[in-house]
């Protein structure tokens, strides 16, 4: 074991490796900055570079990202108060109030250094992860695979935040999705409507770039206004790092803590951070400072935000089921590459597990490094109002999803998965269980019937093994019952809810007739997907069916709580906001420049939409939008020889 | 002298209120209220009144304060950290040890974290 581990590091020496961690590293810290990227954003736009790549360097790129996505995401949470990312807003509380007090560079001390702990820690987390999983690992057969699989999804839709009614429908609409195309028992097509390119079914790029990257950019891309105030980064360097010495206890703590939020499906690092953050509080003795400027407050939750990434790899790369969203699209990256993560990693490519390891670990030095020596000038990013930036992501991101199949049509279904996303978002569904269902729909069907051709009738419920993890599937349900009941008597108000987040706007649109539209869409596309699969084969059918069926129950359910709660109240929240508005506007500019890019190609598109979306929408100066234009052009005409990239041609492209 | 009162819409904070009422009329101390129920759940702003006008009556003053944290077991004990409070006054019902071990008590929290005398009332008295 320890063989393997010097091969991987030695193998990092190997300059192509260290140029693509680098190249990773500065991405993703770049990506850290932008709000609402985060984690899932880094991955999804690197993707589709990594295609042409070897597995080594398409790794180190994608985990050199994800490793420092939360070290940067903190400078613009301390400086002006506006988190790059949702973990970020708990450093927020004590950051930003060092800041006021001219602080700000005592706070990004105890961050930049605490995230590259929990990035080390949670390295070395998962290193120890390898040999103590190990036996269990290689003991698994098809029925425990395929109980971890519905695990994956099941915990997933539990343990997210909020409604677990939402997070069930979600996650079993995400599993139809994941079924569109060739089924894998009886090869023949399903969902796909004649349709050649729903054949190989939906690009994993697409849908998580539509379902979390678009849709971010809509509910954002009204921040027109970029930060005014002056940025002083003050003093305090010194004090940063005797602060962070004396609390490397936290440190540790937070780290644990990320790690756990991170092997749990569905609890990513808003829920770690938030963890930790109570877990300081909790922990010490005098509380007035918190909320106020104390390191404790910045230090525990840093730390564990960049482990929870290393935490989420965990269960990805050992049991097949993502542990979190940026870990689901790297498991559907391994997987196009033939690599099955499970017990086939362990035995056959121990040496790429000990390269993501060693990229973790490194990449969470060199980011804490970059971002010490370059903090002057990310301050000045994070001054960029987000719907200029978003002109050039939703280029990029349309550019990316069309890398995998090199189909319009993806990027069709981008859009309109961008838009159901904005709607799961606005409306309080969590989005998380629907990528993992629809990156484990495959893996859970085939593993059921290897598991059901191999086995007499319900022989395999009597595994052991099947019966811990029904054991551990059927646990948080009681939990959450439980907890439903207790709170419907009103006997829950002792209950501690230490682990609880505060109340947030991020659901605006909750309870309100989008809810109801939301709830709609979800019972007729489980319907639509029941109909349709009745005429598909026997084997092909059986999945597809109980997934629908299972989702019309809990879609019905949501369906009747959203209709009487429209009932019950009189006056009602207004249908149409300003947001609404605003996001579904964006929407129809992103068609807009899809339908540019399918009739003149995508150059043409970018330097029509660019400077148009950035005078109208962002309303930004003449001189910005061109040069913005031009240097945009001219990467994009260099990139497809520096990387493996094509550029979408448009029909008139084809008569030329 | 202050008096902390943890008030939620429930018989457990209305019991603590009562109590903490008697306490600051009978040790003259000022009373801060924070509000620890689920979802925000404030006094109504009648009732506010009322305690007001009787409090002042006295010549004492009525404070309601809430805290960044979100826990409100961590919140109490930061306030009255904060405010440097005399006295804090909860209310409490039975809870089963399993209750406790598998969903945690935050009256239990403020026990055993509070750096001031703790008045417990009880909200299901025999």
């Amino acid at each position: 074991m320890l063989d393997s581990a010097m091969a991987a590091l030695a193998s990092l020496a190997d300059p192509s490796l260290l140029i693509m961690l680098l190249i990773g590293t500065v991405a993703g810290l770049i990506m850290g900055l932008i709000p609402g990227l985060g984690g899932t954003g880094a991955v999804a736009i690197l993707l589709p570079i990594t295609f042409g790549m070897e597995p080594p360097q398409a790794l180190a790129l994608l985990i050199g990202a994800l490793a420092v996505v939360h070290t940067s995401d903190t400078v613009s949470a301390v400086l002006l108060g506006a988190p790059g990312s949702a973990s970020a807003s708990v450093t927020m509380l004590d950051g930003y109030s060092m800041a006021k007090k001219g602080q700000a560079a005592r706070a990004l001390t105890l961050a930049f250094l605490s995230s590259m702990a929990g990035g080390i820690i949670g390295a070395i987390g998962l290193t120890l992860a390898i040999p103590l999983a190990r036996p269990l690992v290689l003991s698994f057969a098809s029925p425990e695979l395929f109980m971890l699989t519905v695990l994956g999804v099941a915990l997933a839709a539990v343990l997210s935040r909020g409604n677990i009614i939402k997070g069930v429908s979600a996650g079993l609409l995400g599993l139809i999705l994941g079924m569109v195309g060739t089924s894998p028992t009886t090869a023949e097509e399903r969902f796909t409507f004649g349709s050649l390119f729903l054949g190989d079914g939906l690009s994993l790029v697409a849908v998580a770039l539509g379902i979390f990257g678009l849709a971010e950019i809509a509910s954002r891309a009204s921040q027109r206004r970029g930060q005014k105030e002056t940025i002083t980064l003050g003093g305090g360097w010194g004090q940063g790092i005797r602060e962070w010495l004396t609390h490397w206890t936290q440190v540790i703590r937070g780290a644990l803590i990320g790690i756990w939020a991170g092997v749990l499906p569905g609890v990513g690092a808003t829920a770690g951070t938030w963890l930790a953050y109570g877990q300081a509080v909790a922990t010490a003795k005098d509380k007035r400072q918190f909320g106020k400027g104390d390191p404790r407050g910045i230090v525990g939750p840093e730390s564990a935000n960049n482990s929870v990434e290393a935490g989420d790899l965990i269960p990805t790369l050992l049991f097949g089921i993502p542990g979190g969203v940026p870990s689901a699209m790297l498991l559907g990256m391994l997987l196009t590459y033939g690599i099955q993560p499970g017990p086939s990693i362990i035995t056959e490519h121990l040496d790429l597990m000990y390269l993501i390891v060693w990229s973790f670990a490194i990449a969470s030095i060199l980011g804490a490094l970059f971002c010490f020596l370059s903090v002057k000038q990310l301050a000045k990013l994070t001054k960029v109002p987000f719907a200029v930036l978003a002109a050039g992501l939703v280029a990029v991101m349309l550019l990316g999803s069309f890398q995998e199949g090199g189909q319009l049509g993806d990027l069709w279904i981008m859009i309109i998965l961008g838009i159901f996303g904005w709607l799961l978002k606005s409306t309080g569904f969590p989005r998380a269980p629907f990528l993992i269902g629809f990156v484990l729909a495959i893996p859970l069907e085939r593993y059921y019937f290897l598991t059901d051709s191999l086995y007499e009738g319900f022989d395999w419920m009597a595994r052991p093994g099947v019966l811990v993890f029904l054991a551990i599937l059927i646990l948080p349900m009681i939990w959450a019952f439980m907890k439903f009941i207790r709170a419907r008597r009103k006997t829950n108000l002792d209950d501690g809810h230490r682990d609880e987040q505060p109340e947030d706007d991020e659901a605006p649109l909750k309870n309100s007739t989008w809810s109801l539209v939301a709830s709609g869409i979800f019972a007729l596309a489980f319907a639509a997907a029941l109909i349709s699969s009745a005429s598909f084969s026997p084997e092909a059918r059986l999945v597809p069916q109980l997934v629908s069926i299972g989702g019309l129950v809990f879609s019905g359910i949501l369906l009747f709580i959203e209709i009487r709660t429209r009932l019950r109240a009189k006056a009602g929240r207004a249908g149409w906001t300003l947001d609404a508005g605003f996001a579904l506007k964006t929407f129809v500019w992103m068609t807009g420049f899809l339908a540019l890019t399918a009739v003149f190609g995508y150059l043409i598109a970018v330097t029509i939409f660019i400077p148009a979306f950035l005078l109208v929408v962002a309303r930004a100066r003449l001189k910005v939008a061109i040069i913005y234009t031009g240097v945009l052009y001219i990467v994009l005409l260099a990139l497809p020889s520096l990387l493996p990239i094509d550029l979408p041609q448009g029909w008139l492209n084809t008569l030329v | 002298m202050t008096v902390l009162v943890a008030y939620a819409p429930a018989a457990e904070g209305r019991e603590a209120l009562t109590e903490g009422i008697k306490e600051a009329h009978l040790r003259k101390a000022d009373l801060l209220i924070v509000n620890i129920g689920r979802g925000h759940h404030d006094l109504e702003a009648q009732e506010v009144q009322e305690l007001e006008g009787q409090l002042t009556a006295a010549g004492l003053a009525l404070t309601i304060e809430s805290s960044v944290l979100a826990d409100p077991g961590d919140a109490v004990i930061q306030i009255a950290q904060e405010r440097n409070v005399d006295m804090i006054v909860i209310g409490l019902r039975h809870r089963s040890m399993v209750g406790k071990l598998i969903l945690g008590s935050t009256v239990q929290r403020i026990l055993l974290d509070a750096t001031c005398p703790v008045l417990a009332v009880r909200a299901d008295k025999l």
